[in-house]
């Protein structure tokens, strides 16, 4: 018995064709004892009832199926002689042909519009479990999440146990299953392919104990499947004109790059050709002055040179991510002492002021990188204020876990819309005909900066033009208490 | 010193080769050079030179492992050139028993200041470590354990006073953090440079006119620490 009811339970299609034959008994168990009392023509009406019933609630074959249940049960209880299929009026027979005729046209026309009706339903879901499925993937960018969410969207729309997405990537494919972990190993339940508009990207695969997919689930799938490919090629398109527009702008770069460094390197080394040929040139007396005059231009142009190409190397290191930081905790006035050195020596003319109070924190910095920043900062102040102004640095404390850093010079004030365009490469505002640089300073400063996980800026001060940046005191992070051995 | 002293030059470019040879010779040095690592070596081993200025990238052989066989046997003073953006490089090589190191381009002043520090130091290891060392108004008595400065003594923790001391006694020369930890405190401490941070910062307080421009303790950013003393 249970036997028989798990196969009802199961077979679908069987149940109800079974319950509305029960349908008509109940009905004719319900009539036969008030057999005499009524005419054929109502119970014929009665029985009408089953038949529309199971044709409204479950369709064409159960309708068909009442019917015919119908017509055999009225031949037999109610049509004499009852208890057999012998029928002996004309009249009787008209009636239970007519019977049968409507009965048949009434499942027909209601079972046809259910099904109808089921097929509309299970379309719209299906176009609204597309739709569910295309809104979250239009949001995604990464290939990972769009897989996951595909295969995430195809166990919950096939109540199916398990999903892996296979995208035969290049160089290595890539398998995303929901739930995640290790699958049974038993062959998947269906499979449909990924297929690009040039080769065929991967597939979907699906495990389903219950049953295996109807043709409208497997018609979804594939949907599916196709609205997956589509998203992984717009994915990879975009990625390549990501690709394409970050090349381009390196070509930029690169063409920006040489026109300025093809100037700035051969400035200074016309100028030492120049000085050194002279020197050399026997025929000419220089007096002792013009002398030590022509070797100091090439000894300032030959630094000159060397701070060029550092900066290009940095910056080139910067632009490919490849900083490596090598943080120590460092003493922030003994960066500026060791910045301030050059600097004095560069330009005695100058004067400079520090104020950084000595309880300062340490900070964990790359000391070569960030002494890197304060001789930029530095040069620049240089290049761009009156000989015998002032060049101030300052540092402090903003907050727990910030410090300040300001360089300030007497050099001219930068417009609001450049400042901060002068943090770009090439980027150079003030006096650019007068004073030489690449524009790669500040961009340095920016890149060194940041990579520290500071912030840096150029303001107009009352005091002066001011650069000013922010280090991380590493939130959490203490440098440890230095002891007497 | 009974001859003048014998430079060995190891690098692979023939122009710092030319350059040198012929600046080192006004300058009274005898001169050898070689173009190769291995070439170095073997003159090392061959013609005893007073002092060895060793390029770090050369074709055949890393420079700090030169370095390295070098100081398997001879004590000879090594300077290592190197290029900028190489710190990594010159700490290793200054960690491998290089002397000090000369960035290149650099100015003949500079190198001729390092060769005679090395030399100098050289000279006193063989001898005597000399028991007070001047510098400026500063006067450190290693002996005696005391430190003036203008005649006034300075009051220093003992701590304060063993990197002095270690600092002074290498004056000219540039020390790694890592050989200031080891020497001063504890070869466990090796990395802990923020113990040489704080204590320098006090040294400073205690030494210098201006402690935020330093003249006797210089920082070398990213390899170490400098103590300039009196010639």
């Amino acid at each position: 018995m249970q036997k028989v009811w798990s196969f009802l339970r199961n077979e679908r299609r069987i149940l109800p064709a079974v319950l509305s034959v029960l349908s008509t008994v109940v009905v004719t168990a319900l009539l036969v004892p008030l057999r005499g009392d009524f005419e054929l023509a109502i119970l014929v009406l009665v029985y009408m009832l089953p038949v529309g019933l199971s044709s409204a609630l479950w369709g064409f074959v159960p309708g068909i199926a009442a019917a015919l249940a119908s017509f055999l049960l009225l031949n037999f209880f109610f049509i004499p002689p009852y208890g057999t299929f012998m029928v002996h009026k004309f009249q009787h027979l008209l009636v239970l042909i007519g019977f049968l005729a409507l009965g048949t046209i009434i499942s027909q026309l209601v079972g046809r519009m259910k099904d109808g009706l089921a097929q509309a339903r299970a379309r719209e879901n299906e176009t609204k479990r597309l739709y569910e499925l295309n809104l979250d993937l239009s949001g995604l960018q990464n290939e990972r999440d769009i897989l996951n969410s595909l295969a995430r969207h195809v166990v919950e729309t096939f109540r199916a146990d398990r999903a892996e997405v296979l995208l035969e990537n290049n160089p290595v494919p890539a398998l995303i299953s929901w739930p995640a972990g290790p699958g049974s190993g038993t062959p998947p339940t269906a499979v449909a392919s990924l297929q690009g508009s040039q080769r065929l990207l991967g597939e979907i695969r699906l495990w389903r104990t219950r049953r295996s997919l109807n043709p409208a689930e497997e018609r979804l799938l594939l949907a599916f499947a196709g609205q997956g490919a589509l998203m992984q090629e717009r994915t990879r398109l975009t990625a390549e004109a990501n690709r394409a527009r970050v090349l381009e702008e390196s070509d930029q770069m690169k063409g920006a790059l040489l026109s300025s460094v093809s100037h700035e390197l051969r400035t200074p080394l016309a100028t030492i050709k120049a000085s050194v040929t002279s020197l050399r040139d026997d025929s000419f007396d220089w007096e002792a002055e013009a002398r030590a005059d022509l070797l100091a231009v090439i000894e300032e142009e030959t630094d000159n040179l060397n701070q060029l190409v550092g900066n290009l190397l940095n910056m080139s290191r910067i632009e490919a991510g490849a900083l490596k930081l090598e943080c120590e905790w460092n003493d922030i006035s003994e960066l500026v002492a060791a910045a301030l050195r050059r600097a004095r020596a560069a330009s005695p003319a100058h004067r400079f002021e520090v104020g950084i109070p000595d309880d300062l924190p340490l900070v964990f910095v790359d000391d070569a990188l960030m002494e890197q920043v304060f001789n930029n900062l530095f040069s620049n102040s240089i290049k761009y204020s009156p000989p015998g102004s002032a060049i101030r640095v300052w540092a402090r404390q903003e907050d727990a876990g910030t410090l300040l850093v300001q360089v300030i010079n007497q050099g001219p004030a930068v417009t609001e819309e450049n400042l901060e365009r002068i943090f770009e490469k090439f980027r150079r505002v003030t006096a650019a005909d007068r004073i030489t640089g690449t524009g790669l300073g500040l961009s340095i400063c920016k890149g060194i900066v940041e990579a520290h996980k500071g912030r840096i800026w150029a303001e107009n001060l009352p005091e002066g033009f001011a650069i000013q940046f922010t280090l991380p005191l590493q939130a959490g992070r203490k440098p440890a208490s230095a002891s007497e051995p | 010193m009974t001859a003048q002293p014998h430079i060995l030059v190891i690098d692979d470019e023939p122009q710092i080769l030319r350059a040198l040879r012929t600046i080192l010779m006004a300058r009274q040095f005898r001169v050898s050079t070689a173009a190769t690592g291995s070439e170095g070596l073997t003159l090392a081993a061959a013609g005893q030179p007073d002092l060895i200025i060793l390029d770090l990238s050369l074709p055949d052989m890393d420079g700090i492992e030169v370095c390295r066989q070098l100081r398997a046997w001879t004590q000879t003073p090594v300077i290592v050139l190197s290029v900028r953006d190489s710190e990594h490089d010159k700490v290793a090589a200054l960690d491998h028993g290089a002397d000090d190191y000369l960035t290149k381009p650099f100015g003949i002043d500079e190198l001729m200041a390092r060769v005679r520090v090395a030399l100098r130091h050289a000279a006193q290891t063989q001898t005597k470590q000399k028991a007070v060392i001047t510098s400026g108004p500063l006067e450190i008595d290693l002996v005696a354990f005391t430190v003036k400065r203008s005649g006034e003594e300075v009051k220093l923790t003992a701590t304060e006073f063993k990197l002095l001391a270690y600092l002074a006694a290498n004056a000219g020369r540039v020390l790694t953090h890592r050989s200031i930890l080891t020497n001063v405190w504890d070869p466990a401490d090796a990395d802990h440079v923020e113990y040489l941070r704080v204590f320098i910062r006090q040294l400073r307080k205690k030494l210098e006119d201006d402690p935020e421009e330093p003249r006797y303790i210089l920082s070398e950013p990213g390899i170490g620490y400098r103590f300039i003393a009196d010639d």
